[in-house]
């Protein structure tokens, strides 16, 4: 396969959704929208087209088609809708790198829907049984697309997942999002991060972090 | 989605239900459209491809830009570079879609899986390969023999479908004649007729 990659982001006029879709559309990888909103979808296309006229950016009209075209699929709605989202796109998932970016939170965001024994990257693969998922992205809130850069440093996106190769690809889909990637180990590691997310958000509500808020390992 | 693939592999061995599961578990949906590449020379071949619906065509570029077309593709067909596949080393061809395309992908970690679980795709791909090895002997005694005009009459006779979709200028191509003398050859075929 060539270098350039496919990338259909179902949900695309989300708050994740659009920033990824942004940050992703300046590559020279093919980006592909779906959402069930398709006035939010155009105009999103549009303010895409104003910063990157050359980019190759389109609207799917249908998530099955989308993900059919893809290499790379990423499913941007929250965790209580990837079920749904996993039915229409079983079976063009096949093989393909699924990018499992959400959080299990319950409705008050202080805690999350998910046992101790799983995560929502792993019951997503469950959904996706022969897809490779991976998690990424679940640590960094949508306002630090626009800037990755916190507090004078690149933010660190942490990614997990069983194929070696679509760690690989999806540290290359972060650089080419302006964070730093950092493969954190094998899926059930979602376990932690999704956790870690948890404690940002409940941290940003106490201290006021307004979204510009991120993870990052120091170290020597 | 499958509906080619199963029907092709069927005439050579026949499957079970549990057994075409498996294929299916293995094979990668993808769609493409017109001028896609799905193998650029200098990368690395890693899945063959099988086609569904649509045509592609392989093919390298000469040091004067010109290009030599390999192998061409239809509904039921098989393309890859199988060198760069077995291999993994960087392959020296292109493939490109030459009309919007349904293909099923098989990589080769896939593939060798696909074999140990399913025997008998072992059987299929003998016979493919038997096929494909006469088809190729075939064609360079063709082009080391045979006139422009025979190569062109025996291409029209054996894939009357590849004549009617692939652009004129690709068919000379793939023959290793120019666009004018593919142009000759058809007025002389018609004005006989």
């Amino acid at each position: 396969m060539p270098a350039t990659k496919t990338i259909a982001i179902i949900g695309a006029t989300g708050s994740m959704g659009s920033a990824i879709a942004k940050s992703l559309s300046g590559s020279s990888n093919r980006v592909l929208l779906f959402a069930r909103d398709i006035e939010k979808l155009t105009s999103l296309l549009e303010e895409i087209k104003e910063v990157h006229p050359n980019g190759d950016v389109e609207i799917i009209g249908c998530p099955t088609d989308a993900c059919w075209e893809a290499d790379i699929i990423i499913p941007a709605v929250p965790f209580g809708a990837e079920n749904e989202v996993a039915e229409k796109i079983r079976t063009v998932a096949t093989g393909k790198i699924v990018i499992s970016i959400s959080n299990p939170l319950n409705d008050a965001y202080n805690g999350l829907v998910t046992t101790p024994d799983t995560s929502a990257a792993e019951e997503l693969q469950k959904l996706l049984p022969y897809s490779k998922v991976i998690k990424a992205f679940n640590t960094s809130f949508a306002a630090s697309f626009t800037n990755p850069v916190i507090d004078g440093k690149i933010a660190n996106v942490f990614i997990a997942g069983n194929d070696e190769e679509s760690l690989e690809t999806v540290s290359e889909l972060v650089k080419i999002s302006g964070f730093n990637p950092i493969i954190a180990g094998g899926l059930p590691v979602s376990r932690t991060l999704e956790n870690m997310q948890l404690l940002l958000i409940s941290l940003g509500r106490k201290y006021n972090y307004n979204g510009l808020a991120g993870w990052k390992i120091l170290h020597n | 989605m499958y509906e080619v693939f199963f029907k092709k592999v069927n005439e050579k061995v026949n499957l079970t239900s549990e057994e075409e599961d498996i294929c299916k578990s293995f094979l990668v949906p993808k769609k493409v459209r017109k001028k896609q590449y799905i193998l650029q020379e200098g990368d690395v071949c890693k899945y063959s491809a099988f086609v569904e619906k649509g045509a592609l065509r392989s093919y390298t570029v000469d040091e004067r830009g010109h290009e030599h077309i390999v192998q061409f593709a239809i509904e039921g067909w098989w393309i890859s570079d199988m060198y760069s596949f077995i291999t993994g080393e960087p392959s020296v061809y292109n493939i490109d879609v030459l009309e919007d395309a349904e293909l099923l992908l098989l990589s080769n970690p896939s593939q060798e899986e696909l074999l140990q679980k399913v025997p008998k795709f072992e059987r299929y791909q003998r016979l493919l390969v038997q096929g494909a090895y006469i088809a190729l002997q075939r064609r360079l005694v063709l082009s080391l023999s045979q006139s422009a005009e025979e190569k062109y009459t025996k291409l029209t006779n054996t894939y009357p479908d590849i004549i009617q979709r692939v652009p004129q200028h690709m068919i000379a191509s793939y023959l290793g004649i120019t666009p004018e003398t593919l142009s000759r050859i058809r007025r002389q075929i018609s004005d006989r007729k």
